[in-house]
């Protein structure tokens, strides 16, 4: 499966898009673009995973690797527009409570 | 042991300077056809590492004649970058993975003697030798 | 190797023979010295020379151009041959760390086996397979003085060797904790730290943990984010999810964990698992954790250990017998 990362910058915001799968195979690359955008100093950035439709657990290292990364360089990490699966596994694993995540809003309600 | 003859790689088109005078003396010894191609082969690969990675150098070709073995060496110099990790380079999939020939694992296997010296910032020689049978 | 005489021969003979009729059978003839060749690792550049060799002494009148056309061919199959030799010695070389794999992967099968206890009136099933030839996943059942069972089962993110060699640390933590501090809260409180100091940050581990008291027939649990299991209650014949919040083992240093205890009544079940039984697919279809309950519930009245290797052979089959992830299920039922 594909993962595609489309990264945009408007001066300390990054906001990243991913579409498709986050996995053993696509972790890496996600991992690497991550990693470029956490070691710079300052930033907001925002990560939307709209258009992942799955994700397993290696995915959830990436991004808990990002956060520790960030917040040494004094940037902050939020993730956007979870869908129900993938955000089950933040809650589940308990990272919903330490990591700034707003889930795709369904009936009104966050 | 012989007079050394010597071809200097600064170009790429040296590269073919030096496998026409390593083919001239293989010829010249009666290696066989097949070997005399390794012969050349090998030079290709050592002398398009010193016009890659070292800039210059030279290739040198020595007949050994004796009476227990008659080859031919060839020793590469150049005073290059040199090579940090010998161990790595000589791993099979190190150099090729990257695109550039079959590096020296297959010089070695093409040869049978096959030795380098090397020191970062100084440079390295490489040196091969093909027996006749 | 090289080229012994009597090959030389036969590919002259069956060269000739087609050259002049066109036959089949020379062609079958060539094609079974060829593969001696290859399986005596005969280069490339060698058949062509043999090749040269044996036409020229066939037409000794071919024009000179033939022959340099042939001699090109030589040289090219030069560099072909080397990429072959380096080809095969990768070969070897990944033969090699294969076994090398399995004989880690045995050794840490002893490393981490673990016994499944006899406590009379409790009936207990456990199944765990890797994805890859090692383990991820990890159980562990450890009986306390006072006559409780405790059972562990964990998940660390990934898969292959670094998991396991992760999992053989979590096993020697937690059999070096004093009994004292068994309870699951304090296991969880205090290995959080051993992973936190000793792993890299992108990797963690998730783990439940619970004690069952055979007097007060109850189970105490924690969870460090581990996926949830389920209790099956045989009185009102559901399944419940077994609720435990907590943070994955090894992001926080100094996380604590909560402790949920429940009552395990006559005919109950307890069933814990790993996201490789959740995550299974059907298809790109993920199965829904309705469709696990659902095989359990079909084989609730067999031995734990049938069930178990039942509910198994049925997603593995569901996935053409490929596992995505390491599966680890295990279910204890109260008999009495």
């Amino acid at each position: 499966m594909e993962l595609d990362i489309r990264v945009e910058k408007d001066n300390d915001q990054i906001a990243i898009f991913l579409t498709g799968e986050i996995d053993a195979f696509t972790a890496p690359k996600l991992k690497e673009e991550l990693a470029k955008c956490t070691v710079q100093s300052g930033k907001i950035i925002q990560v939307d995973l709209e258009q992942v439709e799955y994700m397993d657990s290696t995915g959830l290292g990436i991004f808990i690797g990002a956060l520790k990364s960030a917040k040494e360089h004094d940037s902050s990490l939020k993730l956007v527009h979870l869908q129900d699966r993938v955000f089950r596994l933040f809650k589940i694993t308990g990272l919903d409570e330490i990591m700034d995540i707003k889930p795709v809003i369904q009936g009104g309600k966050q | 042991m012989a007079l050394q003859s010597c071809v200097n790689i600064k170009k790429e088109w040296d590269i073919v300077g030096a496998r026409q005078m390593g083919r001239d003396i293989a010829r010249e010894m009666g290696f066989g056809t097949v070997d005399q191609a390794r012969i050349a082969t090998a030079i290709s690969e050592l002398a398009r590492n010193i016009y890659l990675y070292a800039g210059s150098g030279k290739v040198c070709f020595e007949k050994i004649d004796t009476i227990e073995k008659r080859g031919m060496c060839m020793i590469a110099t150049d005073a290059g970058p040199g090579i940090v990790d010998i161990g790595q380079v000589m791993e099979d999939g190190f150099t090729t993975s990257s695109g550039l020939g079959a590096g020296l694992p297959g010089v070695r296997r093409l040869m049978d003697e096959f030795d380098i010296k090397s020191a970062k910032n100084v440079g390295t020689e490489i040196k091969a030798i093909k027996w006749l049978r | 190797m090289d080229v012994v005489k009597s090959d030389a021969a036969n590919y002259k003979n069956f060269l000739k023979e087609f050259i002049e009729t066109q036959n089949e059978r020379a062609l079958y003839g060539a094609e079974q010295i060829i593969k001696t060749f290859i399986k005596r690792n005969i280069s490339p550049e060698e058949i062509v020379n043999l090749h040269i060799l044996a036409f020229a002494e066939l037409y000794p009148n071919i024009t000179p151009e033939v022959h340099r056309a042939m001699n090109f061919l030589l040289e090219t199959m030069i560099s072909y041959g080397m990429a072959l030799q380096e080809y095969q010695a990768l070969r070897e070389k990944q033969l090699e760390l294969q076994s090398e794999i399995s004989v880690a992967a045995s050794m840490q099968e002893t490393l981490l086996l673990t016994e499944k206890p006899c406590i009379s009136g409790l009936d207990i099933g456990v199944i765990s397979i890797p994805a890859q030839q090692m383990n991820g996943d990890y159980h562990h059942f450890m009986k306390g003085k006072d006559g409780s069972l405790g059972i562990a089962i964990a998940d660390v993110i990934g898969k292959g060797v670094p998991a396991a060699l992760c999992m053989s640390m979590i096993k020697y933590s937690v059999d070096s904790f004093p009994e004292e501090a068994m309870s699951p809260q304090m296991i969880l409180n205090s290995l959080n730290r051993v992973v936190e100091r000793n792993v890299d940050p992108s990797m963690f581990i998730t783990m439940f943990y619970g004690q069952y008291h055979p007097d007060s027939e109850m189970l105490t649990y924690a969870s460090a984010g581990h996926e949830p299991g389920f209790h099956y209650c045989a009185e009102t014949d559901t399944f419940s999810e077994i609720k435990a919040k907590g943070l994955v083992l090894g992001v926080l240093p100094d996380t604590e964990y909560q402790q949920y205890e429940r009552k395990i009544n006559k005919g109950d079940m307890i069933i814990l698992l790993t996201d490789g039984v959740t995550e299974c697919r059907n298809g790109e279809e993920f199965i829904e954790s309705d469709e696990v309950l659902e095989r359990i519930h079909e084989f609730r009245h067999l031995p734990a250990q049938e069930m178990v290797e039942k509910v198994y052979r049925y997603f593995e089959r569901m996935q053409d017998f490929h596992l995505r992830d390491d599966f680890t299920l295990l279910i204890f039922k109260k008999r009495v």
